[in-house]
């Protein structure tokens, strides 16, 4: 495999996996960017582990996976029920305090970052498939869980608090155990995910954690589509992949783009692309296909 | 103890300039019914536009304040649209859009002031404008004239903005809309418009809190917006969302708070510990110290 | 109907100060208004009957330029006004004190009082003299807050924020809701006054006895249509509205 192609589908279905973490607590209006600070915190540690502890780098990545999750639930037991833009702030402030820390810890690298991960499994090769089959097999789970959650009664009362959280309170829900639980749930994936996303460029350096990521991310869950997760996995990798086909004049805007994009949308398509009606259509118009033929046969072939 | 008064000093006029922004910002959140997160965004990109018009008209004060406090009002108009659009129905749903669509503008501001200015590096602003020497200094204490300025027209512009608020019609209209936008509707005040004047309002505070900050630190970078604006959010929340009076202690508390800390702890570490300060009072009360106005 | 036809003959001989015709209003699905038809004359005190729902603030919001009529016409002293902004309805000479008394509550009685004047502030201290010489309990009171006012006061406030824009139309919708019942006779009794001064009222009323003794002529509305329409002696009378709203 191309490196290029390797870095694409990576770095696609690392977003893929962000924005789903963005995406889940969202349906309860909670914009979380605590996600970015973590996967900084996840990431650098694991690194940590493995560059100086010589850990193997399967604990490593349950090592991130459980910060994420104990950062994210800590947090949570405070921010459960809070308001929008209080949720926000809590994200925006830890990663500028994050930030700070690994910019002033030396054995992190500081500023210069860290760089020299091994190869897992030893050679290149097999360190590229490894880390592709981990992620996509994330990705697979992680929109798995998600479509059963979207279909849950819990999505539903997710759906009745991102409308209103006292009249959903009155009906009996407690907001504050869906917020702790969806919050830990995209902490911890983000957490996994800072590990892997420094694994695939075998380094870590905090220029990524920034608030540019956080537009990305946004930009992909509200360009996409916030009401279901189809959105995501079609928003991400096309707005990850388009810009690099651009003249590198063009690209270097690419975040001048993403926030043009971002607020056409918001004016014109304020649920984005993809909805639920529109997933629902889609859902109806297959199952009337099924209905009319077996199911096994394809459909397309034969019009 | 000298250090300290010095801090406290230099406090004041910082603090002053984050009782403007909070001003402009629950102006915008009380009347127009929008959590514009990238308003210290706004005011950055008229520091930018101040320094390029000196740097284009040699050093031409009056132009470049004329320019900075045009720039910030034309942006806040000609955004007004935009999030008048996405908040039509005027429910909580719509607030959050208004404030990720204040994000999107904030990426676009930032990544144009990181691009498009100066080759993306930071921007040094004349001494002219800070106005020169020390007017006092009696051993580690010093009042420049730049922190005089800050100081005077912040509490200018804040009893400026407060006598507007309470003594006048648009400023009547304003707290109507903020209490109750459809009792208002009901009375005959056009919402659109008076939603309008207060976007050209805290445009005209923008572009004063500009010229400030221009003169207070002589310096701009294109990630000072992102910072600016987080600790302008964050010093609205612990106040409680558009509560005025509110905003005006914390803002000053904070100011003062991040020169103490200045004062005693290196550079890198205190930006991070009024964070981790103001990190502690959200979480422990994310609806705020004095109350929600909203 | 006899009461229909009466009303035209009225309409020939003196134009309607406000004229609502096949007006239709809509939220989403729902049909809040269908097809009323309504004249108020100058002078006139017209109320407005009706249950919960039935439509009567939809009609008064929608007069007031609130709503956007779905069809149908609003004619305001021969001009159409349907659909037009609420400020400039406001400038025309209609206003509306709304139900629960919706003042400000956080700002002082005279803030609320200049805020009625918002769209006409030329003569603002004749009129506010005006006021405070209806209701000299509101100079009493003038830098007070509104939330420290009673019921009875509030309802006053909101009469008299209503009277600054000095209109020629009053709609007042629902003043008796949740006042005390010698309250509601003051309010009524006032509405009365204002009257005889030369204000036109269109009023609506679940409270249908008090407020047909007190008005001219009135108009029975049933989910969002007009079912009945005559003098108030002749609605007091009719058999089916005194089964209905008067309790009897």
């Amino acid at each position: 495999m191309s490196l290029p192609l390797y870095y694409f589908l990576a770095i696609t279905a690392v977003n893929i996996l962000m924005s789903w973490a963005l995406y889940v607590p969202y349906r309860m209006a909670h914009l979380h960017f605590l996600i970015v600070a973590n996967m900084a915190i996840s990431g650098y540690t694991a690194a940590y582990m493995v560059l100086s502890l010589h850990l193997p780098f399967g604990l490593a990545l349950l090592a991130g996976f459980v910060l994420g999750a104990v950062i994210g639930f800590a947090v949570a037991l405070f921010i459960g029920d809070a308001p929008t833009f209080a949720v926000v702030i809590v994200g925006f402030t830890f990663i500028y305090i994050t930030r700070t820390v690994i910019e002033n810890t030396e054995a992190v690298g500081g500023t210069m970052g860290l760089f020299g991960l091994p190869n897992i499994g030893g050679s290149p090769s097999v360190h590229r498939w490894t880390i592709l089959a981990i992620l996509y097999g994330l990705v697979a789970l992680v929109g798995f869980l998600i479509h059963r959650f979207d279909h849950s009664q819990l999505g539903r009362a997710a759906s009745a608090a991102f409308i209103d959280k006292d009249l959903t309170t009155s009906l009996g829900i407690d907001i504050k155990k869906m917020g702790i639980l969806l919050q830990t749930f995209s902490c911890t994936l983000a957490g996994g995910c800072g590990v892997l996303y420094g694994f695939i460029y075998k380094s870590f350096h905090l220029d990524y954690f920034t608030f540019h990521v956080v537009g990305i991310l946004m930009t992909v869950i509200f360009v996409g589509g916030y009401t279901t997760l189809w959105g995501t996995l079609l928003a991400a990798p096309v707005l990850y992949g388009v810009p690099l086909l651009f003249p590198p004049e063009v690209a270097s805007w690419r975040i001048v783009i993403y926030g043009a994009l971002l607020i056409i949308v918001l004016v014109l398509k304020p649920e984005g692309f993809i909805t639920t009606r529109f997933v629902y259509g889609i859902e109806s118009f297959l199952s009337r296909k099924r209905g009319k033929r077996t199911p096994l046969t394809k459909p397309q072939e034969d019009v | 103890m000298e250090v300290f008064i010095a801090q406290v000093i230099n406090g004041i006029s910082l603090g002053s300039i984050y009782v403007l922004l909070v001003t402009g910002f629950n102006l915008l959140l009380l009347v127009a019914m929008i959590i514009h997160f990238a308003y210290p965004q706004v005011v950055v990109f008229s520091m930018y536009i101040i320094w390029l018009v000196l740097e284009v008209t040699g050093n031409n004060l009056i132009l470049g304040a004329l320019a900075g406090v045009t720039s910030s009002i034309l942006l806040n108009l000609i955004s007004a649209p935009l999030f008048q659009k996405v908040m039509e129905k005027r429910g909580e749903v719509d607030i959050n859009s208004t404030m990720v669509m204040s994000m999107g503008i904030g990426m676009i501001i930032t990544d144009v002031l990181s691009h498009g200015f100066n080759k993306g590096h930071p921007i040094a602003f004349p001494d002219t404008l800070a106005g020169g020497e020390a007017i006092l200094r009696v051993g580690l204490i010093s009042i420049l004239p730049g922190q005089v300025s800050a100081f005077v027209v912040g509490v200018i512009a804040v009893s400026g903005f407060f006598l507007l608020l309470y003594k006048t019609r648009p400023g009547r209209a304003f707290r109507a809309i903020a209490e109750d936008p459809n009792g208002a509707r009901l009375v005959g005040i056009p919402l659109l418009k008076t939603g309008l004047q207060s976007y050209a309002l805290s445009g005209l505070l923008g572009g004063l809190i500009a010229l400030l900050l221009a003169a207070l630190i002589g310096s701009a970078s294109s990630g000072l917006g992102e910072q600016v604006a987080l600790k302008v959010i964050a010093v609205s929340i612990i106040a409680g969302l558009g509560n005025l009076v509110g905003g005006l202690v914390v803002g000053l508390s904070l100011g003062i708070l991040e020169a103490i800390v200045q004062g005693y702890i290196s550079g890198t570490w205190s930006n991070a510990i009024a964070f981790v300060i103001m990190l502690l009072v959200i979480l422990a009360k994310p609806t705020g110290l004095f109350g929600l106005k909203l | 109907m006899a009461s229909n036809d009466q009303t035209r003959a009225h309409a020939d001989s003196q134009q309607a100060l406000l004229t609502i015709e096949n007006l239709s209003v809509s939220y989403g699905h729902v049909n809040a208004l269908k097809h009323a038809n309504l004249q108020v004359f100058k002078g006139e005190i017209v109320v407005l009957i009706g249950a919960n729902g039935a439509g009567k603030t939809t009609l008064l919001e929608t007069a007031l330029g609130i709503n956007t009529p779905l069809s149908g016409a609003i004619r305001f002293k021969g001009k159409p006004i349907g659909g037009a902004a609420v400020d400039r309805n406001v400038r025309a000479g209609i206003c509306l004190v709304p139900e629960g008394r919706g003042v400000f509550a956080s700002m002082s009685v005279l803030d609320n009082l200049l805020l009625g004047a918002h769209n006409n502030m030329k003569n603002v201290g004749k009129h506010l003299q005006r006021v405070y010489e209806w209701f000299p309990i509101l100079e009493k009171r003038q830098d007070q807050i509104a939330r420290t006012l009673s019921g009875g006061e509030r309802q006053m406030l909101a009469i008299g924020r209503a009277l600054m824009s000095s209109p020629e139309l009053i709609m007042v919708d629902e003043p008796s809701i949740g006042l005390a019942p010698i309250v509601v006779n003051d309010i009524f009794n006032i509405l009365r006054m204002l009257n005889q001064e030369g204000y036109t009222i269109l009023l609506s009323e679940q409270n249908a006895n008090k407020a047909l003794k007190c008005a001219h002529r009135g108009y029975v509305l049933e989910t969002g249509t007009v079912t009945l329409s005559g003098t108030a002696a002749q609605l007091l009378d009719d058999p089916g509205v005194r089964e209905a709203y008067l309790g009897a």
